[in-house]
């Protein structure tokens, strides 16, 4: 995989680190994918599971992304399937909060979500890029409509609390100036033939001409207020038409203030392979495609089950639930093969038989703190007032990120925003919190971005991943040593029995990591149960 | 840089049961600040997340131990352990200091994890009195520093 033309060099694998490491990954991912270095879900396409074994039945457990993605497809190709899952709807967590919803988290706290009718929050996943084919494969079948959902939004905020006096600054002021005055620097570098070590004078003639249209810079390459910066970070007053028509240029914040305010952090946010234009989300609320799966299924999910005991034999496997409305009496489900896809805090408190080395891998994986709180406010003021239509505002505040409606844009009267969506540290501290405290703390720190924020707030619910019934966590942290250690034994069929799920994924959190993971799953299920041919 | 002084006024586990809900909470600690945390502290700005208010647990599909009472705290060892490896998906705090970003699992000193264990196993019903030094915390298997962050 090396460049092209084979000079000692190497100037140009350099240059595109140089680029990659500033202007982001977007430059970087564009050289590199023409080397194949980039790569996409594994998603192949529909699953072929042809020659069924006659009567064959599967057993899963979990009506999330996962378990439903297997159960469509088993289904399909012959094999009598049952799906038992904890809640009393699908799609785990995909999920979305509306209006009228109640939820009633661990520790006993109910919220009652007082949004008007069509107003929601998707306290799980919230937007799908579009080269996670397994999802967008799944969404078109389900009939799903699908939104943009805008990643950047360079009318949005970076906000550090200790720059810039606390006050928010747009994105695009943020990124030009970084831009630019990385641009310059990398032009005076070159002209000062301080590069001529590592670039041939011929390419540094083309890599100043880049570097003056990359970084708007001017004849003389110095990032000034010019109307090219402006026509980046945007003019003091912009162009229009008639006797008002001049523009005003504006003036670039220095090098210092930029690379000092540490906002330059943010500005790659949408340039990672998982961000990258275009995402979508489903109109309506993500939680519309585990609605729909869950309808498609019918009556092969049966609901508030609550799995106590997972055994097998040679011959098959037994699960022990309960009913969790009406506890007490323990119910039991055969199946020659099981498929589970409970999240590893869950199952690793189930009483089952398997090796050593996969219960291992199940007590291995640590999982992830994340809160998400929705905020109703009487007025859509962010774009009213702020011109902030969709995206996302980045703050060094414990809300961490605004999530503007990337929907019913302009629309008259009230609307709804993400008002926090917090993980690490601070999404623990706001789990240890009520739900209306983590509300209240919500609206008063986005009230340091947004002053609106008290004046115009409604009601709000928030959302601690760690204090759901159903995850007790968001999702699957791997490090390399528990992947080298554990994660091959978490996938293995053990037995009669397989896991699935974004835990058994290299797309830890991500719903693509549950369809691709169920997909691999059942193809080697499917395989095992050729192999042994009819029903045993 | 939240200040720690009314982290501790705040603190106190049963003052905060007592919080109306628009009270104020417990200030935020931070990366910064963490460090400064004592036992209780962490207690309340942490492990009460999912062991709840006076070390209750909580039950679900799966459930969170109870604290409260825990003759498995016989052991101080076990204990330990917990926080600082994690165990069954409760993320571990042993981390080495400075270790990974904003998003990743949060770092306590072996003189914390000493601290917050001699908090547990003296309250919430519990009445070990032998007390765990950091030494002895220090000498226990810590995780390797590495982790990763969310999507």
């Amino acid at each position: 995989m090396e460049n092209g033309d084979g000079s000692s060099s190497l100037s140009r694998r350099e240059l595109l680190r140089m680029i990659g490491a500033t202007a982001g990954a977007t430059a970087m991912y564009q050289a590199m994918s023409t080397l194949g270095f980039a790569a996409e879900s594994p998603y192949q396409g529909p699953v072929d599971l042809q020659g069924a074994p006659r009567g064959a039945s599967v057993l899963i457990l979990g009506a999330g992304m996962a378990g439903m993605t297997a159960a469509y497809e088993l289904r399909n190709a012959g094999y009598k399937v049952q799906v038992l899952e904890y809640n009393a709807r699908a799609g785990g967590r995909n999920w979305t909060l509306r209006g009228g919803d109640r939820y009633t988290e661990l520790g006993g706290h109910t919220q009652q979500c007082e949004f008007d009718k069509d107003f929601y929050i998707n306290p799980g996943p919230w937007r799908i890029p579009y080269h996670h084919h397994g999802m967008m494969h799944y969404t078109k079948l389900l009939n799903i409509p699908l939104e943009p959902f805008f990643q950047v939004n360079y009318n949005a905020y970076l906000h550090s609390s200790n720059a810039f006096g606390g006050k928010p600054q747009r994105y695009r002021e943020v990124k030009a100036d970084y831009q630019g005055h990385v641009a310059e620097l990398l032009a005076k570098a070159t002209r000062q033939n301080a590069l001529d070590a590592s670039v041939t004078k011929e390419d540094q003639e083309m890599l100043l001409e880049s570097l003056r249209q990359w970084g708007a810079l001017d004849t003389n390459y110095s990032y000034v207020s010019s109307d090219a910066s402006s026509d980046r970070r945007g003019y003091e007053k912009s162009p229009g038409g008639g006797l008002s028509a001049r523009p005003i240029p504006s003036k670039p914040a220095a090098l210092h203030d930029i690379l000092d305010s540490g906002l330059w952090s943010g500005v790659a946010n949408g340039d990672t392979f998982d961000m990258q234009t275009a995402l979508f989300q489903p109109a309506g609320g993500m939680g519309r495609i585990g609605e729909a799966f869950g309808k498609e299924l019918g009556p092969l999910i049966r609901y508030n089950a609550k799995v106590t005991d997972i055994h097998q034999d040679d011959r098959g496997v037994t699960v022990t639930f309960t009913d969790v409305q009406s506890p007490g009496a323990q119910q039991t489900v055969r199946a020659d093969w099981c498929l589970c896809t409970i999240p590893l805090p869950i199952l690793a408190q189930i009483s089952m038989n398997v090796s050593q080395s996969m219960a291992s891998a199940i007590s291995a994986v640590p999982y992830a703190a994340s809160v998400k709180a929705g905020l109703q406010f009487k007025r859509r003021f962010w774009e009213q007032d702020e011109k902030i239509f969709g995206g996302i505002t980045y703050t060094d505040l414990p809300i961490m990120n605004i999530g503007y409606p990337n929907t019913g844009f302009q629309s008259g009267g009230k609307g709804v925003l993400l008002g926090a969506y917090i993980w690490g540290l601070r999404a623990m501290e706001f789990t240890a919190m009520t739900p209306a405290e983590r509300v209240q703390k919500v609206v008063d720190y986005g009230s340091q971005i947004h002053p609106q924020y008290h004046k115009e707030f409604e009601n709000g619910v928030a959302v601690a991943w760690h204090r759901a019934p159903f995850t007790l966590g968001c999702f699957g942290m791997w490090t390399s040593a528990t992947r080298a250690k554990h994660y091959d034994d978490l996938c293995q069929i053990d037995g009669r029995l397989a896991l699935a799920g974004e835990h058994a994924s290299f797309l830890g959190g991500w719903q693509e990591g549950a369809v691709t993971s169920a997909l691999d799953t059942i193809g080697r299920l499917h395989q095992r149960a050729v192999a042994q041919g009819e029903r045993a | 840089m939240r200040n720690v002084a009314l982290g501790v006024a705040l603190g106190a586990a049963a003052l905060l049961l007592m919080l109306s809900a628009y009270a104020d909470s417990p200030m935020f600690t931070s990366r910064a600040t963490l460090g400064s945390l004592n036992g209780e502290q962490i207690y309340d700005h942490i492990c009460q997340g999912c062991h709840m208010p006076g070390g209750q647990g909580a039950v679900g599909a799966g459930s969170y131990p109870k604290l409260a009472a825990n003759k498995n705290f016989v052991s101080w060892r076990f204990v330990a352990l917990t926080v600082l490896d994690g165990r069954n998906g409760m993320p571990p705090f042993g981390f080495p200091a400075g270790h990974g970003m904003n998003s990743g699992p949060a770092h306590l000193s072996d003189a914390q994890i000493a601290d917050v264990v001699n908090y547990v196993r003296s309250h919430f019903g519990n009445a070990y009195k032998a007390e765990v030094t950091a030494e002895e915390v220090q000498a226990l298997p810590h995780p390797a520093a590495e982790l990763m962050g969310p999507q």
